[in-house]
């Protein structure tokens, strides 16, 4: 059974992004749990009815203990009355660890049907997570959870592991971040690490294409169909014609609506928007380029023609005027590289750039992985892109090396133990997880 | 993978014996102990031995092809065991499935692969003996050799950790400086156990020139940082300058062609090549502004190498005497041309040989004084001359026999026609009385042999005659037969 230096001690895998948790047991090719990061919860000042609300800043994790909450794929997205929807990443990085153990439960727990105390834990973290971050996930796994071993591996490193590699240029688009990072040797290089909230901007970006008013087209209403009573077919363009449901909006949070209008808007960008391949050419697109027809939850119908690219053109080119009016818009595509890439040694240039790995479930966007082929050979001569054609194994790159490490013989030894941590305590993270 | 029985060994289910089982389950054979008897071959005894197939075999039920059995068969008994890890410190235990026959108290097998990388260690002593540096603190030494050990020596990820408070700004190639300085002063100070080649080898693993890393890192950067505009420039240069080569190479080929037919000068013109690899060499960037006009070589000088003949030309007597230079003048009233021209050769090739007609009988007389003809062993100038002068020799005494014989034997023949002369109406009689005779003889077969006959047409009845004819009459003349066709003319004429 010892293939490839395989040894597999039934560890558990879990690596948190964004949009969504993914866990399973080490040694899978997909996780057995995936479910959304976000999660609904009703703040306890309308559930209890008692009045006391407290508004203190640290509120939010504190009145989540309190609070019902609802994890997983009949938690967020099921409308409840003054139900709000929280989110504990940001940026990438987990900011709010009060919700953290419950999604963990969920997945583990309601999902797996597992007990922690049982499996070793690998945790995944963003390349720019912070110690105190580490530190608390691996307080929340050994005083919660019990957990008899744990490990926390870094994103990058594990996608470069996901694709065979020991040294990769790492390109992550996710829902709120994408990142480039220069991974030698199985370690991250900090100075070449560039993050930028590049997908909001495109999400932004998206949003505002679909519901500024145009001279085209009308802007769309965004209601989730959870709001909305009944609708009638309509031609495309003409103004829809549906009810809403007058008994739930009163009870529908700000939070909620928010959160779901910005999956409708993800929705449309997965279904329509896309990228042109080789940059942006008005000609090309007014001759060869088919418009799509969509279809809102309102029954609003459009045909959407040249501007679903320029949706896609937010990720390797800004405007000047966009960046003249916001001086401090995150970094497109290119720009990471090359800043990455001038941060790295010379010599490790021509390794990383002909070892370039794209992933994330962003990276997934129509055309993105042939555009960035198109962006690379015009300033590189050698360069090679692995890109997973199989979306699982592009979404959830960093899950599946963190399957491949964590049933690996020689990563044993690796793993904080119990006794470690009651031994040396926090520092050992840090020591032991470079 | 697991089998189904490795499945069932696992969760403890009792194995599946029944006949209802799937088809991949081979019934268990009673094991029957039929050996072979001795005196019959295997092949004989499998066919009417116990054995045999039988009609049974074929009329049973078709079943799937069986499964092959990688496992090496039977059953296996896997249990969850709780392990340590001989490269853990703590007491940490794993658990994985394992062979129950696996010996529980054996090593965990992935312990091995944890090599750790020597790291050298100095006393307070020896760092102030050895290894101050003006540059380096004994702390930051240490930061260095913790963090090196730490990553493996994995140079670029030390690089990037690398946060020495304090500390001056290091570059990756400082570290490596650093590092392998100190290691390498540790080696040579330190007794060492080995022989000295492992300790040499040892220290040429830990060599490492600063100057040149940095040097080659700058080479690296800028390959690295040409613009496209560069890239493109570069590459057209590198084109136009194996174009400028190519026409040089075919300037020169046309140059040497048109001197050897000038001068009759061969091979090694050592000057002309010089002269085109320093036009070649110089420099690229001015041949590139002039473009195309290159094509025309600036220097069609056909005069330069000929008037830089080396000094051999000049004939010093003095000198060659004393040095011991014998030349040989090329024939003056040959014309210059590269035919007349003679590279450098062995003295020996020229050794002249007698002429083929003679060359057996020079060859037998020379043999015949003791002189062999063959390569000399010491071909010197003067051995060379000697040896012509003899086989000179040899040639003219056998010219002078040859014409002598000669002359003898036309003597001999005009004495015998002299005596020819004396005596002439008894030899035309004679001649006469053969002829007839001749002709009675061809005549008699041609009746009775038709084959000779055939055999004889191709020389027709009238030639002849006229052969006859010829024959009685110019017999007085001469004794050479007179069949040929230019005499039979004369005849007719006459």
């Amino acid at each position: 059974m010892v293939n490839y230096g395989g040894d597999e001690v039934s560890a558990l895998v879990i690596d948190i992004g964004s949009s969504s948790l993914r866990a399973g047991y080490a040694g899978d090719d997909a996780p057995k749990a995936i479910i959304p990061s976000s999660y609904g919860y009703i703040p306890p000042s309308v559930h209890s009815d008692n009045g006391d609300v407290r508004m203190n800043e640290s509120g939010a994790s504190e009145s989540v203990s309190k609070a019902k909450s609802f994890f997983g794929h009949s938690g967020p997205s099921i409308w409840r009355a003054n139900m709000e929807i929280g989110n504990p990443i940001t940026d990438g990085l987990i900011t709010d660890f009060g919700p953290i153990p419950a999604l963990f439960r969920h997945a583990l727990e309601d999902v797996m049907r597992c007990s922690a105390s049982e499996h070793p834990i690998l945790v995944t973290e963003p390349s720019w997570n912070t110690t105190a971050n580490r530190e608390r996930m691996a307080e929340i796994m050994f005083e919660e959870f019990q957990v008899p071993a744990f490990y926390v591996a870094n994103t990058s490193v594990l996608n470069t592991f996901a694709a065979g590699k020991g040294s990769a240029l790492v390109i992550d688009i996710g829902q709120s971040t994408a990142s480039v990072v220069p991974v030698v040797d199985g370690f991250v290089l900090r100075k070449g690490l560039q993050h930028s909230s590049l997908p909001k901007l495109v999400h932004a970006h998206a949003r505002h294409l679909l519901t500024a008013p145009n001279p085209v087209r009308r802007p769309a209403d965004l209601y989730p169909y959870q709001l909305i009573s009944s609708k009638q077919a309509v031609e495309p363009n003409a103004p829809p014609r549906y009810t809403l449901r007058e008994d739930r909006l009163a009870g529908t949070t700000q939070s909620w609506r928010e959160w779901y209008e910005a999956r409708e808007v993800e929705e449309w960008v997965q279904s329509v928007a896309g990228v042109l391949d080789q940059g942006w050419n008005d000609q090309l697109i007014v001759q060869h380029r088919q418009h799509k027809q969509y279809e809102f939850p309102t029954g609003y119908n459009a045909w959407f023609g040249p501007e679903r690219f320029g949706v896609g053109e937010m990720y390797f080119h800004h405007s000047p005027q966009l960046v003249a009016g916001n001086p401090d818009i995150p970094k497109h595509i290119p720009g990471l590289i090359t800043d990455s890439l001038r941060a790295c040694d010379p010599e490790l240039r021509q390794v990383l750039i002909s070892n370039v790995v794209l992933t994330g479930g962003g990276s997934l966007f129509s055309g993105l992985a042939d555009r960035l082929g198109s962006e690379l050979a015009r300033s590189f001569p050698h360069f090679k892109i692995h890109a997973p054609g199989n979306p699982i194994e592009r979404r959830y790159g960093g899950w599946l090396g963190g399957s491949i490490l964590a049933s690996l013989g020689t990563f044993h030894q690796l793993w904080i133990s119990r006794e470690e941590w009651q031994e040396h305590g926090k520092a050992i993270v840090g020591q032991r997880c470079k | 993978m697991a089998s189904a029985s490795d499945v069932r060994s696992i969760l403890s289910l009792p194995a599946v014996s029944s006949p209802a089982a799937g088809p991949s389950q081979p019934k268990n054979q009673v094991a029957v102990s039929n050996r072979k008897p001795e005196g019959i071959s295997r092949e004989l005894y499998s066919l009417i031995g116990p054995s045999a197939p039988t009609l049974l075999a074929q009329l049973a039920q078709p079943r799937l092809k069986q499964k092959p059995n990688l496992g090496g068969g039977g059953k296996v008994k896997w249990e969850w065991r709780l392990f340590k890890n001989g490269a853990r410190s703590d007491s940490l235990k794993l658990g994985h499935w394992v062979k129950a026959t696996d010996n529980p108290d054996a090593d965990y097998k992935f312990a091995k692969y944890n090599a750790q990388p020597t790291v050298y260690e100095w006393s307070q002593d020896e760092y102030s003996r050895h290894l101050e540096d003006s540059e380096w603190t004994k702390e930051e030494t240490e930061y260095l050799f913790k963090l090196a050990q730490e990553y493996d020596i994995r140079w670029h990820i030390i690089n990037d950790r690398y946060e020495y408070p304090s500390g001056p700004k290091r570059e990756i190639e400082d570290l490596k400086d650093r590092y392998y300085s100190v290691c390498r002063k540790l080696i040579r100070n330190r007794t060492w156990a080995g022989d000295e080649f492992s300790k040499s080898q040892l220290l040429l693993s830990f060599q490492y020139d600063k100057e040149r890393e940095i040097l080659r890192k700058k080479y690296v950067a800028s390959l690295a940082n040409r613009t496209p505009e560069q890239i493109q420039e570069e590459e057209a240069l590198y084109i136009e300058i194996k174009r400028l080569d190519q026409n040089e190479r075919q300037f020169k080929r046309d140059r040497e062609n048109l001197l050897r037919t000038i001068a009759g000068v061969d091979s090694g013109l050592p000057d002309i090549i010089e002269d085109d690899a320093s036009l070649i060499i110089a420099d690229p960037k001015k041949k590139k502004l002039k473009g195309i006009d290159l094509d025309i070589p600036q220097t069609p000088v056909l005069t330069a190498p000929v008037m830089r003949r080396p000094p051999a030309l000049n004939k010093n007597a003095v000198y060659d005497t004393t040095h011991c230079i014998i030349r040989n003048d090329p024939p003056s009233t040959t014309p210059a041309t590269k035919v007349a021209h003679t590279p450098a050769y062995f003295r020996s090739v020229r050794i002249s040989y007698p002429k083929a007609g003679i060359a057996d009988k020079v060859n037998a007389l020379l043999a015949e004084v003791g002189v062999t003809n063959s390569r000399l062993v010491m071909p010197t100038h003067a051995n060379c001359q000697r040896l012509e002068s003899v086989t000179d020799a040899a040639t003219n005494l056998i010219e002078l026999k040859r014409v002598l014989d000669k002359v003898n034997l036309d003597i001999e023949v005009l004495k015998n026609r002299l005596q020819l002369r004396e005596d002439g109406g008894d030899s035309a009689s004679v001649a006469d009385a053969t002829e007839m005779d001749d002709r009675g003889d061809t005549a008699e077969p041609e009746g009775e042999n038709g084959r000779s006959q055939s055999v004889l047409s191709a020389r027709s009845t009238r030639s002849r005659k006229h052969t006859r004819r010829s024959m009685s009459i110019s017999s007085v003349d001469t004794t050479v037969a007179t069949s040929s066709r230019p005499s039979t003319k004369r005849q007719k004429r006459m």
